[in-house]
């Protein structure tokens, strides 16, 4: 064999790999809407940016006559590229070869970009789809999974770890997203679940879809195991290359700073009529937010879970931060099972990556009720507090209305280490609302009252004055400085650009044991 | 079909809608007070009001059914 015939074999060899399953199994894979492992990677990289490895990898079963069926590849494309100029390694899962199933060697090639990932400090992008674990492979199949999870877990909190479901995720597949800091599920054609809809009718005879049970908006909605929910593969992708723009390389590194083309001193006039002045009507934050953000742009994180609390990214000045914010449209802006784990990881996310926190507080309390209590709304709500506390980046909070009893502490006050603190004037800062106060502050006035509810008018409306606002709470210096909606903006850049180099670190210790 | 559901426990005050109104998606439906707020409850579909499962005044837990449209 000459050189010649060697370099034509390795490219019968590469366009082999590079069909995977084949032609009839790749037609299937675009007759559901969706791309292939090859098209993924190609759509969402550079163009021209990969370089693939471990393309020629095969498995090493011979059970069940797999001897017979080898496939270069085995099922999953890895290597690394760039996007938008930076490095990134990438896995994606091959739905036409084994259903994309997991085996010994496939957990290797995923291990070995996780593994690269770590050592030169860049992001790692898993890309979904497969039929869970190669039953063939047996327990070597089960190894391959628990070697992928104990790198995802070696790796949080050094690099980014996004996860895209595009397809299939079921069992012990769905822990590897699980671990990551985001994941992305596309509509339609992506479902997760530890036990399908089958397994589920035999062991407790109820019957549900796959879509119902483990689909999109599932997760994005009632459990919040995922993000964010798209439309097709493409739309999942462009949210990935998205969300790294707000994402640093890793730990040690800030997002990408942009050079900012809105003005910082910019002053919105309908800043000042956005939240109303009765205070028992609600508004949506999200028009504090955005016109506040450069660009008026934020990028919303979870939007559909938990809805009473809004957490996404945006940038000051060209800095990226972080927003977490009450939201008194949805269940009154109170805090509850759900808002807390959300606020409390999205919390614990950016201080991962040196993101800024900013937050915007408008909130009455805690939810009351039975399944709140039982459900464990004390350690959900002591996550909060958790995440807060330890949280070393800068901290600015905004209160724009209600910061009462308890959840006036979690979110971000002086006390939790908030390093700025601004109220606005419509700001009401109090252990309680006027009316519960007053029913117990002022009890034996109201028993004795000739017109109770007269009284009760006068104290309330006296309570409201003068303990209902932001000057007792300035007074004490829990705010720092009163100010204007309309000059938000201006003055969160400028608390920014003051703790843009703040240093601060926790004692030292093994780990918080944070409430899980 | 779909069902207009009670995001939290509270008390009715106000019913924007009558049966045979036509909604849309994201019109208020019904006024809830709770946590001495008051909620809008808006529409996820569009559909006309076949039912009101509530009145004015009522108190309501979490998950009730509102409204029924078709």
């Amino acid at each position: 064999m000459d050189i010649e015939d060697k370099i034509k074999e390795l490219e019968i060899r590469k366009e082999q790999a590079r069909l995977g399953g084949g032609q009839t199994r790749i037609d299937q894979q675009h007759a559901k809407g969706k791309l292939t492992a090859r098209e993924r990677i190609d759509y969402l990289l550079d163009e021209g940016s990969f370089e693939e490895i471990d393309e020629f990898v095969v498995h090493r079963c011979h059970d069940f006559g797999m001897a017979e069926k080898k496939i270069p590849g085995d099922g999953v494309v890895t290597g690394y590229g760039t996007i938008n100029g930076r490095t990134i390694f990438v896995f994606a899962q091959d739905f036409t070869v084994f259903g994309g199933s997991l085996s010994g060697p496939l957990s290797e090639k995923i291990c070995k970009v996780m593994d690269l990932a770590l050592k030169n400090q860049a992001p790692v992008i898993g890309l979904n789809d497969s039929g869970g674990a190669r039953i063939q492979e047996g327990v070597v199949s089960l190894g391959g999974y628990g070697e992928i999870f104990r790198r995802n877990v070696w790796s949080s909190g050094v690099i980014p770890q996004i996860s895209v479901i595009m397809g299939p995720c079921a069992g012990g597949a769905v822990y590897s997203p699980a671990l990551t800091d985001f994941t992305v599920m596309v509509k339609k054609t992506s479902n997760m679940f530890i036990t399908g809809p089958q397994v589920i009718k035999t062991v407790t005879s109820e019957e549900v879809t796959a879509e119902a049970l483990g689909g999109a908006m599932t997760h994005n909605t009632k459990s919040g195991v995922a993000h964010f929910a798209e439309e097709s593969d493409n739309a999942a992708l462009d949210r990935i290359k998205e969300l790294l723009q707000y994402l640093p390389q890793n730990y040690r590194e800030t997002p990408p700073k942009i050079k900012c083309t809105d003005d910082p001193n910019r002053i919105d006039e309908s800043l000042n009529t956005v939240v109303p002045s009765n205070p028992r009507m609600p508004y949506d934050i999200r028009k504090i937010i955005r016109p506040v953000l450069d660009n008026k742009t934020f990028f919303e994180v979870q939007k559909y879970f938990a809805k009473n609390m809004v957490t996404g990214f945006g940038r000051l000045n060209g800095i990226v931060v972080g927003i977490v914010a009450n939201q008194p449209l949805a269940l009154a802006g109170c805090l509850d099972i759900n808002a807390s784990i959300k606020c409390a990881r999205f919390v614990r996310t950016c201080d991962c990556f040196n993101i800024p926190l900013v937050t915007f507080v408008d909130v009455p309390g805690y939810l009351p009720g039975v399944n709140q209590e039982h459900g464990g709304i004390i350690k959900h709500g002591a996550k909060i507090i958790f995440a807060y506390c330890e949280a070393t980046v800068p901290k600015i909070t905004v209160i724009t209305r209600k910061a009462y009893g308890g959840a006036y502490d979690v979110m971000s006050s002086k006390h939790h280490g908030g390093d700025i603190n601004f109220a606005y004037p419509t700001a009401e800062i109090a252990v309680m609302g006027p009316d519960g106060a007053v029913s117990i502050v002022f009890r034996k006035e109201l028993a004795e009252s000739k017109d109770p509810e007269e009284t009760r008018k006068k104290l309330v409306e006296e309570y409201r004055n003068n303990f209902a606002s932001p000057f007792k709470a300035a007074e004490l210096g829990y705010i720092d400085k009163i100010i204007l909606p309309e000059k938000t903006r201006p003055r969160l850049i400028k608390a920014l650009n003051m703790l843009i180099n703040k240093k601060e670190s926790i004692p030292e210790r093994r780990h918080g044991n944070i409430p899980l | 079909m779909s069902d207009i559901t009670a995001p939290m426990g509270g008390k009715i005050i106000d019913i924007k809608v009558k049966v045979g109104d036509s909604v849309n998606e994201g019109d208020e439906i019904v006024i809830l007070e709770a946590m001495k707020m008051e909620l809008p409850v808006v529409s996820d579909d569009a559909g006309t009001v076949k039912e009101i499962k509530c009145a004015n005044g009522d108190a309501v837990e979490a998950e009730t059914v509102l409204v029924i449209l078709e």
